[in-house]
């Protein structure tokens, strides 16, 4: 009884949340302080990450976000870095970034990804959220590869554009 | 975790997983292979009497090369291990097949080249040892 209670406790501290469901409310600070809310993109197809700005497929994979936002007029990309001391506006003035790149904590992220706080996250977290509001795609806790690369990715938003 | 309701083209996640198939399981068995067909090559080469220094050096120098670049590629990830295995243990089956490796002048074109003669070519070993023989 005991193993078992054990067993359910750490399945339910590794579940993330299902898939589709809808996407909580966030709040994107900017370094400039600008404070912009993931409800107001509604009506619109929105590619969300949670990154770390110093991690390497972070870095890649924004270059492959802000590709993105250039190719399809219906979308919109932002990003959420959860390190500590994130400079975020280094960060997108480094990488050419366009869309905005706030700020938030590490519990935020994992309240947002229906991840257990504490648990280790893989970066980028990628989640495509519909004109509704509804989250599509999520990465796996340990990070999905397949949605960092530019092909799926165009593919799959402009699934959710013709929705 | 994507919707399945989702109608998505299978060709760019196809693309994907072949690509990362072939660098997570392919490249090592390439480089272990590589590791052990290269040592070995520059070694019986270098032990013939025949052949000059620079080119021992040369072949030495690309095998130690091709060797440390697989491993900074290899160290990156544990399930490329037993892959890396797989490939030394392919290149060393089959380097143990190998009964001598020459350089003999090709008749007509009067350049060397590389012939391997294999453990199972009794012929080429007789011809060999009949060559060894006639140089004795």
């Amino acid at each position: 009884m005991k193993i078992a209670l054990f067993l359910a406790g750490a399945l339910a501290l590794m579940a993330q949340g299902p898939v589709p469901r809808p996407a909580p409310e966030l709040k994107i600070v900017e370094a400039s302080g600008k404070v912009t809310t993931l409800s107001s993109f509604r009506g619109r197809v929105v590619l969300l990450a949670f990154i770390s700005t110093e991690c390497p497929h972070c870095q890649r994979a924004s270059g492959v976000f802000e590709q993105l936002s250039h190719e399809l007029s219906g979308l919109q990309v932002a990003e959420v870095a959860f390190n500590e001391n994130a400079d975020v506006a280094a960060f997108a003035k480094k990488f050419g970034l366009s869309f905005p790149v706030g700020v938030s904590t590490s519990d935020l992220a994992h309240d947002f990804l229906g991840i257990g706080r504490g648990m280790r996250l893989g970066t980028p977290q990628v989640v495509a959220i519909d004109r509704s509001g509804v989250i599509r795609a999520q990465s796996e806790r340990p990070g999905t590869p397949l949605l960092q690369t530019h092909d799926f990715l165009h593919n799959l938003l402009k699934a959710l554009e013709a929705r | 975790m994507i919707d399945h309701s989702l109608v998505i083209s299978p060709v760019a996640a196809l693309v994907f997983h072949l690509k990362q198939g072939f660098f997570l399981y392919g490249l090592p068995v390439i480089f272990g292979f590589l590791t052990i067909f290269g040592y070995q090559s520059a070694g019986r080469i270098s032990m013939m009497p025949s052949t000059k220094w620079p080119v021992v050096f040369a072949l030495a120098s690309a095998a130690s090369m091709i060797t440390l670049f697989g491993w900074m590629i290899m160290v990156r990830r544990m399930q490329m291990v037993p892959f890396y295995g797989c490939g030394v243990g392919l290149a060393y089956a089959m380097m143990s097949r190998v009964y001598a490796v020459t350089m003999p002048l090709h008749p007509r074109l009067k350049i060397r080249y590389v012939r391997v003669t294999w453990r199972g070519d009794k012929e080429g070993i007789e011809r060999l040892r009949q060559a060894l023989r006639a140089r004795v």
